[in-house]
C-alpha cells in the first residue's frame, strides 16, 4: 500500500548527506530540467495536476504560471512553518531528505524565473533547520547553488518566531518582511502573493519535495498514482490512538480505514474507533460511521463535510471525551489567533471560555447556544480561513457528538 | 456608472470604493478601521455588507464596485452579521462609559444603539489589559477600551512614519503598545486620540473636564502658522463661569490638512482662554494722542483680511505710518502641516499691500513719537522709550503702556484669513458674545 516517491529515501542511513543522496539520485532530475525551457516545466507542471500539499490543495501550475507571467524580480518561497496539530510530515523532508527539497527549489526556481528562495521554517524546527542549513552549505559547495551553479539560485533559511498564523502564506511574508505577522486582505483578481511588492510563490515544502520526481518522470508516471481530480500521492499522517504512529507516502483515493489497519496498524489496545480529524486540527472531525465511505482525497472528504488539509489524521477511540477534545483544539484557536480580525479575536477566545463550562460540567443550554452562534460568526467573516476552520471545527463536534455536549449541561 | 444600494441607485465611478462612495452619499455604513486618510485595513469587519450574486457578506471598505452592483446593508441577515460582530467587539469592553471621555461621540455607543440594543451573554470573566497608560505627548491608553482597528498605530507607522505605537501579543490578549523606554514624541501625536473610534486614546489636556454632550462647536481655522488648518472650537459657557474653550478639533479638508492636526496648534487653543482682566483705556484718550505727528503703527499678521483692511484705512485717515512683520521660526515647520511662517494671514499683509520691510520699520521706529501696536507679538521686545505707546491687545499683556484696549480674539470675532498657498478661508465667531469688543468696532468709534 506504501508507495515511494517523496519518501523513497526516508529509510537510508544518513539520507541528508550530500554524498548519499548522490548515491541515491538526487539532483538527477536537473540536468533533464535545464534542458527544458520552463515554460515547459511549469506545462508538465500543470498537466500532472500537482496539489498544494499544505492544506489548500490548490493547483501548483496554476500558481507557478501566474508568477511566471508577472513582471518583477521573483521569489520562491517554500512553506516550511509546520504547525497544524496532528501534522507532522514537512519535518521529515527537512530532516531526512533535504537535498530532495533543494532540488525541487532549484527546478522551481529556473521554472518561474527566480534567482532567490526562502525557506520559512517553525520556530520550534531549531533541529530541522539545523539539518537543512548543513545540506544547504553542502549544496553550495557542489555548485549546486549559488554563483558556480549551473543556474544560479540561493536559498535563505529564515526561522520563524512560533506562530502559527504565519503558515498562512501572506501572514508568512509579512512576518518574513519583518512585520507582524497579519494575513494580507485577499485580491479581487488572480494574482501572485508579493514579497517587498514583487511577485512571488509561496508552496510548501512537500509540493516543492514532489516536483522533481514529475519533472524527471514525466506528468502521466505521477498520474499514474491517485485519482482523476487528486493524482499522485501524499505524505499522510497518523497520530492519536493508533498502534504505529507515523508518516506513512500513500497514494490518493486509498480508503481511510483501510489506511488505519493496514499502515497505521489500527486502533491502539483493540480499542473500538470512535472518530477521526482527517488532516490536521482545521478539519472537521468524523464519526466512524461515515469514516466507512471516507476515501483520502481531497473530493471525497469534502463531500463528507470534511477536508483533506494536510493529510495529518488524529485518531480517537471509544474512550475519548469528546467535549474535551474539543476544548483541547479551542484553546489553541485561542492561543494562535493572530487578533487581526475581530470575529477571530474575540470569537476563538469566548468559545474556549464556554468550552471551560462544559468541562467543568457546568454549562447551561444558553452557552451551548453561544457556542453554535459564535461559531455562525466566526464563519466568513474574517481576512484569512483561520476563524471559519475553527468554526468548522466547533460545528463537526456539535453536529456528529452534541449528546456530549448536552451532559454536561446542569 | 450607476449601482443599487439598498434599492436606492447611487451614482459613482467605476472601481471606487464601496465604502467611500457610501459615506460619500451619507448612507449610515458603520466602521472602525476604515478611515479616509489611513485607508482601509480591514480588520473589525463592521462594514459588512450582502452582495447579490456573492454567497457571504463582504466588507465595503475591501470591495471595489462595478456596474449594477447590488448592495444591501440593511437586510435582515446583514444586520445579525453586524449585531453579532459588534457583539464581539463589546465583548470584552469595561463599558465604562460613565467616566469614559468618549462617551457621547463614541462609534461603539452609537452602533449599539443602532443595532446592537442586546443584554450581554458573556458568562465568563473578562479579559483584563492595561489602563492609563501614559503614552507621552498627552495621549493616554486604555487598552480595555481598544478595538484594535489600528487607526493609531497605522498613522505613526504610515503617515508621521515615526513607528511609536504597535500592536503587542496575540488573540484576544492583543492590544496597542509602546516599546519600552519610548515615548509617544512626534509634533503630530495627539492625532492619535482623535482617530481613535472608541475611548482607548484620550487626550490628558482634554480628559475630565468637560463632558462632550455639553459642549458647542464652531467651523474655525488653526491661527498657530501659516498653514491654515481648519478646526473645530469646541467651548460651552457653564453656570457660574465665563465662557470657556476647551479643545480644538481638525476639521477636513483635503486640500490642507485632511483631518490632522499639529500638536502646537490643536494646544494653541489656551490662549484664547486667557482674557484680558486688566483696566482698559478709554478711547477718546486715543483720539487725543493721535493728535501727535511721527505716528507708526506695527500690525500683527495673523489679523484677518477685515481687521486689516480697517486698520489700513484708519491709519491713512490718521497720517500713521502702517507696518506688519510676519512671525519667523526656521525651527518650527516640516515637510507637511507645520510652516515656518507662525502667522496666520501673512498673505493677506501682502495682498492689501502692508509694508512689511523691516529695515524700513527699524528705522521709523527710532523717529516714531506714538506706537501703536495692534497684537504684534514682537513689539514686547522692542526698545519703545521715550515714546507713547498704545496697544491692542486679544490676550492679557503686564505692561506700563500709556494706553491699553482689549480686543476680541479670532474666536470671538470672525474674518478671513489666506493660508500661505493663498487659499482664502473664513473663520466664525462663537456664539456667545466677548467681554472685549471687536477691533473694528473701536476704529469705527474713531472716525
Amino acid at each position: 500500500m506504501i508507495t515511494r516517491i517523496v519518501s523513497n529515501n526516508f529509510e537510508i542511513p544518513d539520507s541528508h548527506t550530500m554524498d548519499v543522496a548522490l548515491s541515491n539520485g538526487r539532483y538527477s532530475s536537473l540536468k533533464p530540467v535545464f534542458e527544458k525551457e520552463p515554460q515547459e516545466l511549469i506545462d508538465i507542471i500543470k498537466a500532472s495536476g500537482l496539489r498544494g500539499k499544505g492544506g489548500g490543495g490548490a493547483a501548483a501550475g496554476n500558481k507557478w504560471q501566474i508568477v511566471s507571467d508577472w513582471e518583477g524580480t521573483k521569489y520562491v518561497v517554500v512553506n516550511a512553518d509546520e504547525s497544524e496539530p496532528g501534522t507532522f510530515k514537512d519535518r521529515r523532508i527537512l530532516s531526512l531528505d533535504p537535498h530532495l527539497l533543494i532540488e525541487g527549489i532549484i527546478a522551481t526556481c529556473y521554472a518561474v524565473g527566480s534567482n532567490t528562495s526562502y525557506i520559512y521554517v517553525r520556530g520550534e524546527y531549531e533541529e530541522f533547520s539545523d539539518i537543512l542549513q548543513d545540506s544547504i552549505d553542502e549544496a553550495y559547495e557542489k555548485n549546486f547553488l549559488g554563483v558556480g551553479a549551473q543556474y544560479r539560485v540561493d536559498i535563505t533559511i529564515h526561522r520563524g518566531a512560533g506562530a502559527y498564523i504565519c503558515g498562512e502564506k501572506s501572514a508568512l511574508l509579512e512576518s518574513l518582511e519583518g512585520n507582524r505577522g497579519h494575513p494580507r486582505l485577499k485580491p479581487h483578481s488572480p494574482k501572485p502573493e508579493f514579497y517587498f511588492n514583487e511577485p512571488t510563490l509561496v508552496n510548501n515544502v512537500e509540493t516543492i519535495a514532489s516536483v522533481p520526481f514529475i519533472l524527471e518522470n514525466g506528468a502521466e508516471a505521477y498520474r499514474a498514482y491517485g485519482t482523476e481530480k487528486s493524482p499522485g500521492t501524499m505524505l499522510f499522517g497518523i497520530s492519536g490512538n493508533i498502534t504505529k504512529p507515523g508518516i506513512y507516502e500513500v497514494e490518493f483515493g486509498v480508503s481511510m480505514l483501510e489506511y488505519i489497519e493496514k499502515v497505521g496498524g489500527g486502533v491502539k489496545n483493540g480499542k473500538k474507533l470512535k472518530a477521526v480529524i482527517p488532516g490536521g486540527a482545521s478539519t472537521p472531525i468524523l464519526p466512524f460511521e461515515m469514516l466507512k465511505e471516507a476515501r483520502l482525497d481531497y473530493e471525497n472528504l469534502r463531500d463528507l463535510g470534511s477536508a483533506l488539509g494536510t493529510g495529518g489524521m488524529i485518531v480517537m477511540d471509544e474512550d475519548a471525551s469528546m467535549v474535551k477534545a474539543l476544548k483541547n483544539l479551542l484553546r489553541f484557536y485561542h492561543h494562535e489567533s493572530c487578533g487581526q480580525c475581530t470575529p477571530c479575536r474575540e470569537g476563538t477566545s469566548w468559545s474556549d471560555k464556554i468550552l471551560d463550562r462544559f468541562v467543568a460540567k457546568r454549562a447551561t443550554m444558553e452557552d451551548l447556544e453561544m457556542l453554535r452562534s459564535v461559531s455562525k460568526t466566526m464563519n466568513g467573516k474574517t481576512i484569512c480561513v483561520f476563524a471559519p476552520a475553527a468554526s468548522g471545527v466547533i460545528d463537526g463536534f456539535l453536529k456528529h457528538f452534541e449528546s456530549e455536549f448536552l451532559e454536561c449541561i446542569v | 456608472m450607476k449601482i443599487i444600494i439598498d434599492d436606492r441607485a447611487v451614482e459613482c465611478e467605476e472601481g471606487a470604493l464601496l465604502i467611500e462612495v457610501m459615506l460619500k452619499n451619507s448612507i449610515e455604513i458603520p466602521h472602525f478601521c476604515y478611515q479616509e486618510d489611513l485607508g482601509a485595513d480591514g480588520n473589525c469587519r463592521m462594514c459588512m455588507v450582502d452582495i447579490k450574486g456573492m454567497k457571504r457578506p463582504q466588507i465595503a471598505c475591501n470591495t471595489f464596485v462595478s456596474e449594477n452592483l447590488e448592495v444591501s446593508t440593511i437586510s435582515e441577515n446583514i444586520t445579525e452579521v453586524k449585531r453579532s460582530i459588534l457583539e464581539l467587539e463589546l465583548l470584552n469592553h469595561p463599558v465604562d462609559c460613565a467616566i469614559c471621555d468618549q462617551a457621547g461621540e463614541c462609534k461603539l455607543q452609537d452602533y449599539y444603539m443602532d443595532f446592537g440594543l442586546y443584554d450581554s451573554h458573556l458568562t465568563t470573566a473578562k479579559t483584563k489589559k492595561g489602563k492609563h497608560i501614559d503614552l507621552g505627548s498627552n495621549v493616554m491608553l486604555d487598552q480595555e477600551r481598544c478595538v484594535l482597528c489600528t487607526r493609531c498605530t497605522r498613522f505613526t507607522s504610515n503617515i508621521t512614519k515615526t513607528g511609536e505605537l504597535g500592536i503587542i501579543g496575540r488573540g484576544d490578549s492583543a492590544r496597542v503598545g509602546i516599546a519600552p523606554g519610548r515615548e509617544l514624541n512626534n509634533p503630530y501625536a495627539m492625532n492619535v486620540v482623535e482617530l481613535c473610534p472608541v475611548g482607548a486614546l484620550t487626550s490628558k489636556d482634554f480628559r475630565f473636564k468637560q463632558r462632550v454632550w455639553f459642549l458647542d462647536s464652531t467651523k474655525s481655522i488653526c491661527h498657530g502658522c501659516s498653514r491654515g488648518c481648519n478646526i473645530h472650537v469646541d467651548y460651552n459657557e457653564t453656570k457660574y463661569s465665563d465662557e470657556k474653550i476647551h479643545r480644538f478639533r481638525a476639521r477636513r479638508n483635503n486640500k490642507i490638512n485632511q483631518s490632522f492636526l499639529c500638536d502646537y496648534g490643536r494646544l494653541s487653543y489656551t490662549e484664547l482662554n486667557e482674557s484680558f482682566n486688566g483696566e482698559v483705556s478709554h478711547v477718546k484718550d486715543l483720539a487725543d494722542l493721535l493728535k501727535e505727528d511721527k505716528k507708526l503703527a506695527l500690525v500683527s499678521p495673523s489679523m484677518s483680511l477685515q481687521q486689516l483692511q480697517a486698520i489700513k484705512s484708519f491709519c491713512k485717515n490718521n497720517a500713521i505710518e502702517l507696518f506688519s512683520l510676519a512671525y519667523i521660526d526656521d525651527s518650527f515647520g516640516d515637510e507637511w502641516l507645520r510652516t515656518n511662517d507662525m502667522s496666520a494671514n501673512f498673505a493677506g499683509v501682502k495682498e492689501l499691500e502692508i509694508n512689511y520691510d523691516e529695515g524700513k520699520f527699524n528705522s521709523s521706529l527710532q523717529d516714531a513719537h506714538v506706537v501703536i501696536n495692534f497684537d504684534h507679538k514682537y513689539l514686547k521686545n522692542m526698545d519703545l522709550n521715550n515714546k507713547r505707546v498704545v496697544h491692542f491687545a486679544t490676550s492679557h499683556v503686564d505692561s506700563d503702556y500709556e494706553l491699553i484696549f482689549a480686543i476680541a480674539d479670532f474666536a470671538h470675532d470672525s474674518g478671513t484669513i489666506i493660508n500661505c498657498d493663498g487659499i482664502r478661508q473664513d473663520f466664525y465667531a462663537t456664539k456667545y458674545e466677548s467681554s472685549n469688543p471687536r477691533l473694528v468696532d473701536i476704529l469705527e468709534e474713531l472716525r
